[in-house]
């Protein structure tokens, strides 16, 4: 009898402390993105250069995608090691386009040229290809493989060890079940 | 369980499940008529990424407004709103609905809720009956004890035949223990449940413990009692444990309980919550809030109340709310024409001004606010002569009134009037009155140096404007009397502030006043970027007139 009422009680309150929990140890603005694996969202960007340049033209390479602003504290911190990726692996058919959100482009453009970023860089202006993406956080980057599917996505700053990882993943068609995450900044 | 009883569950069951389907039923209804409304609606049911618990219609957010302009945008491609949605979840997934689909996990969130009020409800019932079958216990027992007695009273076997209360509770136990018996065997044979056999056991085991408390409770030495002794007894017992009826009550009262509290919760929050009729609209009504419709208004007492108590920085907040949700309101935009003369922003402020006279063109605040602002810069007198006379011609007669005429008689006389004594107060009757007229002192003047320290001198932004202030209080806090505005500044800088400086209607450039100086980074002098440079006169205050105020830019904001 008393046994039985300490597993009835035991099965009503581990639920809720189940719940308590899950509640307590997961980050509430974390949004889990449906578009990895999904087609990438086709884009046309205006970069800092003046050029436009259309997603949908770099089939058959990787395209690495980083959404970033200059007010963002972590896309400050991993700008230079952006920039280094870059140029390690430029040669491998791949791509690396940075695209600004949120801000005014003369602060992109100082940006650029503090960290001397070499790669293509551009304002999404009206927050369109942010929101095509699902961007809630940044800087948040996404990996599309040479067919145009999105394979993998990071929250936060990204290291170039994972980003190596990840572009020759990508290279291999190859999806990720889970999303990455770093140290982010939500935006505004 | 009674019938009656029965009755009672299923209709407040019934109760609660159209309270509730009312509710959702109301909360949703509505079909947007134009475009605007259509994106408003859909970004209600959209939620905010980067917001906490916050619609995209309500966000203010930059990623918000992105996501309005984008639903915007679809509709008028040809969109129809599921699509629209649609969109947004293969973006953002179910998290972004407000309201999340009735299916797969979600559905637990739409169908949990129901099944936990039911179970709660049926709970109730049974700790209520099992309560009321506790105190039904002995009771029954005093019943049964009285009954024994008026038997004896009656006499119908005399004083022998007649059952003594000690032997009918012997006889009870007897029997309970027997039931007992009855009851493991019954259970051990398989014919009774676990829960059944539990429950009818501390029953009988509870009526048994009532039995032998009775049993304990009567005199020690068993005497045969006497024909006399027992009606008294019957008598006393009689009427006090007399046939009871089973309580009914406890069951009436959960019920006509459960009917109110699902009345007043369908009536209150129907009447309390309502569709967001317009952007300005919130979901509280006004029966319980005293909310009206329209939130807007809200936020512009705010505005006003900000505006009188001189907390400019909140009341710019509030206007610009208020315009944001509604673009034509002509009462923000006379505030914020109010807060910008004052500010020294004249070309700013007539703009607002014009604002809200494009949308109502009898606006009264809007008309003296601009009538005033044309006639103390100098700007097109017979259009500020125009302006007033219509203000004039709407006012009741008083001295506001005859203030505002006397005015537009200087205005008349001199067209050209350089310091003409102001009204005393404005004719809108929600706007603060300008501090008292002074007499005017001809040529007053305050002149010095505005320097920047030297540490400093590297920050200066090329685009700064540096804000000559005159103060008639000390601190930031209070309206400027008088501005000047110097773009481009080289320091050293000379100034001098006069009456033409002079920024809000109605005041004048006399006595003591505080001076202060600030070089501003966007130029604009109603927000306070950090970085600004500040500083202000070491011996403030000074009297109008004086020469050599020398001020060193030293703070930095």
């Amino acid at each position: 009898m008393r046994l039985r009422r300490l597993v009835l009680t035991f099965v009503i309150i581990a639920p809720l402390l189940t719940l308590l929990a899950y509640g307590f140890f997961r980050d509430p603005r974390y949004i889990a993105s449906p578009i990895v694996g999904q087609p990438a969202p086709d884009f046309t960007l205006t970069l800092f250069s003046g050029e436009k340049l259309r997603l949908a033209d770099l089939r058959g390479k990787v395209v690495f995608v980083n959404f970033w602003a200059s007010w963002c504290p972590p896309c400050l911190a991993e700008a230079k090691e952006m920039e280094t990726s870059w140029r390690q692996l430029k040669d491998k058919d791949v791509v690396f386009l940075g695209v600004q959100i949120q801000d005014a482009e003369k602060n992109g453009r100082a940006f650029v040229d503090e960290f001397k970023i070499s790669y293509p860089n551009g304002l999404d202006a009206s927050g369109k290809i942010a929101i095509d993406y699902g961007v809630w956080g940044i800087p948040e980057s996404f990996f599309v493989d040479p067919d145009g599917r999105v394979t993998y996505k990071h929250v936060g700053g990204i290291s170039p060890v994972v980003v190596a990882a990840k572009i020759g993943e990508a290279r291999r068609k190859i999806v990720s079940a889970k999303e990455g995450q770093g140290e982010y900044q939500p935006i505004r | 369980m009674s019938s009656e009883q029965l009755k009672t569950f299923w209709f407040s069951v019934f109760f609660l499940l159209l309270t509730y389907s009312l509710l959702t039923s109301s909360l949703g209804a509505g079909a947007p008529p134009d475009l605007e409304e259509e994106t408003r609606a859909i970004a209600a049911e959209l939620r905010c990424p980067v917001c906490q618990n916050l619609s995209v219609a309500d966000s203010p957010s930059e990623l918000a407004q992105q996501m309005r302009a984008l639903i915007q945008e679809q509709l008028q491609a040809g969109k129809s709103p599921q699509e629209v949605k649609q969109y947004f979840v293969s973006k953002y997934g179910d998290w972004v609905l407000l309201a999340p689909p009735a299916r797969g996990f979600s559905l637990l969130l739409w169908i949990l809720p129901g099944i936990v009020a039911l179970l709660g409800l049926a709970l109730a019932v049974f700790f209520i009956r099992r309560w009321m079958k506790k105190k039904d216990a002995p009771a029954e027992l005093d019943a049964a004890l009285a009954l024994t007695g008026q038997r004896g009273a009656a006499g119908t076997g005399g004083g022998e035949g007649a059952e003594s209360p000690r032997a009918f509770l012997r006889g009870e136990q007897a029997r309970l223990e027997a039931e007992i018996k009855e009851l493991e065997f019954d259970f051990h044979a398989g014919k009774l449940s676990q829960s059944d056999y539990d429950a009818t056991r501390g029953d009988l085991e509870s009526q048994s413990a009532a039995v032998l408390k009775r049993l304990g409770s009567l005199p020690a030495e068993p005497r045969r009692p006497s024909a006399r002794s027992q009606p008294a007894a019957a008598v006393r017992k009689g009427p006090a444990a007399g046939a009871r009826p089973v309580k009914r009550w406890p069951f009436a009262a959960g019920g006509v309980f459960l009917l109110l509290f699902g009345l007043a919760l369908g009536v209150l929050l129907t009447k309390s919550l309502r569709p967001r009729a317009s952007e300005r609209d919130t979901i509280t009504g006004d029966f319980l809030t005293g909310t009206p419709p329209g939130g807007g208004d809200a936020v512009l007492a705010q505005g006003r109340m900000a505006f009188e108590r001189g907390d400019w920085a909140k009341a710019i907040d509030a206007f610009k709310k208020v315009l944001q949700a509604d673009p034509n309101q002509p009462e923000a935009h006379a505030y914020m024409g109010m807060i910008l003369a004052q500010a020294g922003h004249t070309e700013g402020a007539l703009m607002a001004f014009d604002k809200a006279l494009a949308v109502e063109p009898n606006f009264p605040m809007a008309l003296w606010g601009k009538g005033m602002l044309l006639y103390q810069t100098n700007g097109d007198l017979g259009e500020a002569r125009r302006l007033l006379q219509k203000v004039s011609s709407m006012m009741p007669p008083g001295p506001e009134k005859q203030e505002v005429e006397k005015t537009i008689a200087q205005l008349a006389r001199d067209g050209n009037a350089k310091s003409p004594p102001p009204p005393q107060s404005s004719p809108a009757s929600a706007q603060p009155a300008p501090p008292a007229a002074q007499p005017a002192v001809a040529g007053a003047q305050v002149e010095g140096t505005v320097d920047i320290d030297a540490k400093l001198k590297g920050k200066i932004d090329g685009q700064a404007v540096l804000f000559v202030i005159a103060r008639s209080t000390a601190g930031a806090a209070g309206p400027p009397l008088a501005v000047k505005k110097i773009a481009h500044p080289k320091f050293p800088v000379n100034f001098s502030l006069d009456s033409q400086d002079v920024m809000m209607p109605g005041a004048v450039l006399s006595g003591k006043v505080f001076i202060f100086a600030r070089l501003d980074k966007d130029g604009n002098p109603t927000t306070r970027e950090p970085g600004n440079v500040a500083g202000e006169y070491k011996k403030n205050p000074v009297e109008v007139g004086a020469k050599k105020i020398d001020i060193i830019l030293d703070q930095v904001q």
